[in-house]
């Protein structure tokens, strides 16, 4: 019996010291004099962290701009509208507002606060998404994503983080909750950068020619080095979730739509067609089509439009390149082919 | 479900308060149903597979005791539907393109039938464990069991279902059928392998990961960029699959059970037979069992011998994925056993300075080996391996330089443990003895330990969250 007591002692020493340990980080904070981070604007997501500058130039180069059509969205617009042509084709200019890898919530924010902001009135907003993209607001927000929200976000987003608390459960509230009270990205916000800069201390004794490495060495792994890969950037998110009424009000659609509709913009979202097979068209599941159905039914009923690139003969495999991504050489016809199909909304 | 995940946690702490607190005849029930719960979390239809997989070898090894002069048949049953299963829905698309390069390349064009369907995770592993019951009761050295409940926990314990270890059923079963009680020695070691294992998940495995992946995805990589990226790759993969295996092996234990040791500090391996006693070793063994020996194993002249061993390689290699670059795998690791004629350091021998020269040259053949396994494309094998170390510029020798040693630097604590482990092998320490306790400095140092690498974890683990390595085989 003793033994038995003194091993429930030992674990239950073991675990507290594992567990209050983290507490430590704090202190460590304190000794190397960490500045304290500024508290995050979605409070419901993430603890304080660093966060990158919002790109308020956005909003007067828009004014200059004034724009007959705006396209927002992510590397399948990039890769897709030659904004050059189309402005040719529409005889007036087409302002991109892209960024890779982002998600709804930042097509939202780029809305509210790059072209509402600046008080444009062009004739239509495009936004471009795959599949479930605009009822998953959790889409490309995890932390190696998240800095490209920092582009178009204010230092408050309670509307934005009011649907993302509504998303998450109670399992990310007490992992924020832990992160919080060790102050991990305090600290990350030291450690991190000194473990990274530390073999290229070990290499380099000037500090300058060091700075001048790193930078170099980050272009010489950069995008312009990769080699095409077909299964890249693939995936979307969680594939059995095609609820369409259970996901629609745990979005930012319906605040893209209310805001579009106060201002007087028309929306358009384009749902690019996936990577098509050899012979024909992606495979849709039926849950799929039923979820575009609803969707479509949804945006024409509050006033906006869904055009479909899916099943569009037009756009074959040849004019794929990796993944889901055009290749640069099908930018232009893709471009000619959207904007002809695009009149018929314009009528 | 994923280890490193708040469900997964959740999950088990949920798991471990209802197993402990209902009797034990419903104990396996639990078991069964949380397994179940656990693989069919995100596509409920993979259930069907586990389950068939079970109940077809239940009846099949039943079916072998109860007509013996038809127990062949009966095995043939058992490996047919696992290796159907296995080769349906994790090589035919690898074969339909295979027959269809072939035939086109005699002129005969054909489209070939593509499968669009997901490759159920840990298929490989629950069939092999599955296949292992049926032919060791074949072999008349296990009795088919008669719980089809037991054989399902067998089966389907959620510990090791999706990355192994792979269990053999003399090992298991007997644990599964067996009385059980809760050691607080077992939970207290259980809870330092989890937190080891989630440390060289989400710290270690998870941060050079990305260094790996950015130089394989460079088209252009250069002599030291590119060797820099294998080394981190070797740090991710073992970190990454010995990580699953301890988190494995420790909440196995916090349930009561043991389950094999699967890796043995392979990179202090001195050679390709000491690789493969301390690599994968629940794999390995397996092979060598109802492979290697089957085949004859070093019985009879040397050529057969290195039939054998080649044979057991290229189908190692192959069970990893339906890729050629596997099998070029597995045939350069079965070419370096043959040529070393299987000779290696017994486990047993200390390690010692003399040896040191041995590991490292072992250590640069096994990242030869990585790369063959990391590098999909063959002509990409062949670019990659007719790199040369001169002339390339200051740039990216610097580069490749940088990324090594940071990859050193995120890996230094495996390091230190496998040559502390090494130093130590054959030590028994008092913990070591079941119903032993550590002395108050020991558990004060190991919970400071495990403190650290949650503290670790919370401050330094990767922003890009990768899945395990082997859950795609």
């Amino acid at each position: 019996m003793a033994t038995r007591v003194r091993a429930a002692v030992g674990l239950l020493t073991l675990v507290l010291i594992a567990v209050l340990t983290p507490a430590l980080v704090p202190v460590l904070n304190r000794w190397h004099s960490a500045q304290p981070l500024a508290p995050t604007y979605l409070p419901a997501l993430e603890g304080p962290r660093e966060r990158s500058p919002f790109e308020e130039t956005r909003v007067p180069d828009l004014q200059h701009l004034n724009p007959g059509f705006v396209v927002i969205g992510d590397s399948m617009a990039g890769t897709r509208v030659d904004e050059r042509r189309m402005g040719e084709l529409a005889g007036t200019p087409v302002a991109p507002l892209l960024q890779a890898g982002s998600g709804s919530a930042f097509w939202y924010l780029a809305l509210k606060n790059w072209v509402i902001a600046s008080g444009i009135k062009p004739r239509l907003v495009m936004v471009f998404f795959r599949d479930t993209n605009l009822t998953d607001v959790m889409f490309r927000l995890d932390q190696q994503f998240r800095w490209t929200l920092d582009l178009v976000a204010l230092e408050r987003e309670e509307e934005l983080n009011g649907v993302i608390a509504g998303r998450v459960g109670p399992l990310h509230r007490a992992q924020t909750f832990v992160g919080r009270w060790s102050e991990a990205e305090e600290a990350r916000h030291w450690i991190e950068p000194a473990l990274l800069r530390l073999p290229a201390e070990w290499m380099i004794g000037s500090r300058r020619r060091r700075i001048e490495f790193l930078d170099a060495m980050n272009v010489r792994l950069g995008f312009d080095h990769l080699r095409p890969m077909p299964a890249a950037d693939i995936q979307i998110g969680d594939a059995p979730a095609f609820d369409f009424a259970r996901d629609v009000d745990r979005s930012v659609l319906p605040l893209m739509l209310r805001d579009a509709s106060r201002e007087g913009l028309t929306l358009c979202f384009v749902r690019v067609q996936r990577r098509p097979l050899p012979n024909g068209p992606p495979a849709q599941s039926p849950a799929l089509i039923a979820y575009v159905n609803a969707l479509r039914e949804y945006l024409t009923s509050r006033g906006a439009i869904l055009h479909d690139d899916t099943g569009d003969p037009a756009l074959t495999l040849e004019m794929y390149a990796d993944g889901d991504h055009l290749a640069r050489h099908a930018r232009r016809a893709y471009t000619e082919h959207f904007f002809n199909g695009l009149r018929l909304h314009l009528q | 479900m994923i280890f490193h995940s708040l469900d997964f946690i959740a999950f088990f702490v949920i798991v471990v308060a209802l197993y402990w607190s209902v009797p034990r005849r419903w104990q396996n029930v639990l078991l069964v149903v949380a397994s179940y719960l656990f693989y069919g979390y995100v596509h409920p239809w993979f259930l069907i597979l586990i389950a068939a997989s079970t109940v077809i070898d239940y009846g099949a090894a039943r079916g072998m005791e109860s007509w013996p002069d038809r127990r062949r048949w009966f095995l043939g049953l058992s490996v047919v539907s696992n290796f159907g299963m296995l080769g349906f829905f994790k090589y035919f698309n690898f074969f339909a393109e295979n027959v269809a390069a072939a035939l086109a390349s005699l002129g005969l064009a054909v489209s070939e039938p593509t499968l669009r369907i997901l490759l159920p995770v840990g298929i490989s592993f629950y069939t092999f464990q599955a296949m292992s019951y049926t032919i060791d009761v074949y072999r008349g050295e296990l009795r088919a069991r008669r719980s089809l409940l037991d054989l399902a926990v067998f089966v389907s314990f959620f510990p090791h279902l999706v990355a192994g270890p792979i269990q053999r059923a003399s090992f298991l079963l007997p644990q599964v059928e067996g009385p059980r009680r809760f050691s607080l020695e077992r939970a207290r070691s259980g809870f330092v392998l989890i937190g080891w294992g989630f440390f060289k998940k989400l710290v270690i495995a998870d941060n050079v990961g990305v260094i790996a992946n950015k130089v394989f995805a460079l088209a252009d990589p250069t002599f030291y960029i590119l060797w820099a990226g294998v080394f981190a790759f070797a740090i991710q993969i073992y970190a990454d699959f010995s990580a699953y295996t301890d988190i494995a092996r420790g909440t196995s234990r916090w349930l009561g059970f043991e389950l094999t040791q699967n890796f043995d500090h392979p990179y202090l391996a001195a050679s390709p037979a000491d690789f493969w006693r301390r690599w994968n070793i629940s794999l390995s063994t397996w092979f060598r069992d109802y492979v290697y020996i089957p085949l004859g194993g070093s019985h009879g002249s040397r050529w057969l011998w290195i039939r054998n061993v080649l044979v057991t390689f290229l189908l190692s290699g192959f069970w990893h994925g339906a890729s050629w670059n596997y099998v070029l795998w597995g045939a350069y690791h079965g070419v370096l056993l043959v040529l070393t004629r299987g000779r290696g350091r017994a486990l047993s021998d200390p390690l010692q300075w003399r040896v040191v020269p041995r590991i490292a040259a072992m250590f640069a053949l096994t990242l030869i080996g990585w790369l063959l396994f990391r590098e999909t494309e063959l002509a990409a094998i062949v670019r990659d391996l007719r790199l040369s170390p001169f002339g390339v510029s200051e740039l990216d020798r610097q580069t490749g330089v940088y990324l090594f040693l940071l990859a050193f630097l995120y890996s230094v604590p495996v390091w230190i443990q496998s040559v502390w482990a090494e130093l130590h092998r054959g030590v028994r320490v008092a913990s070591d003895v079941e119903g032993a306790l550590p002395a108050w400095p020991a558990l004060a140092f190991q919970g400071l330990a495990c403190g650290v690498a949650f503290a670790t974890i919370l401050v330094l683990r990767s922003r890009t969250s990768l899945d395990f390595i082997y859950f795609q085989f």
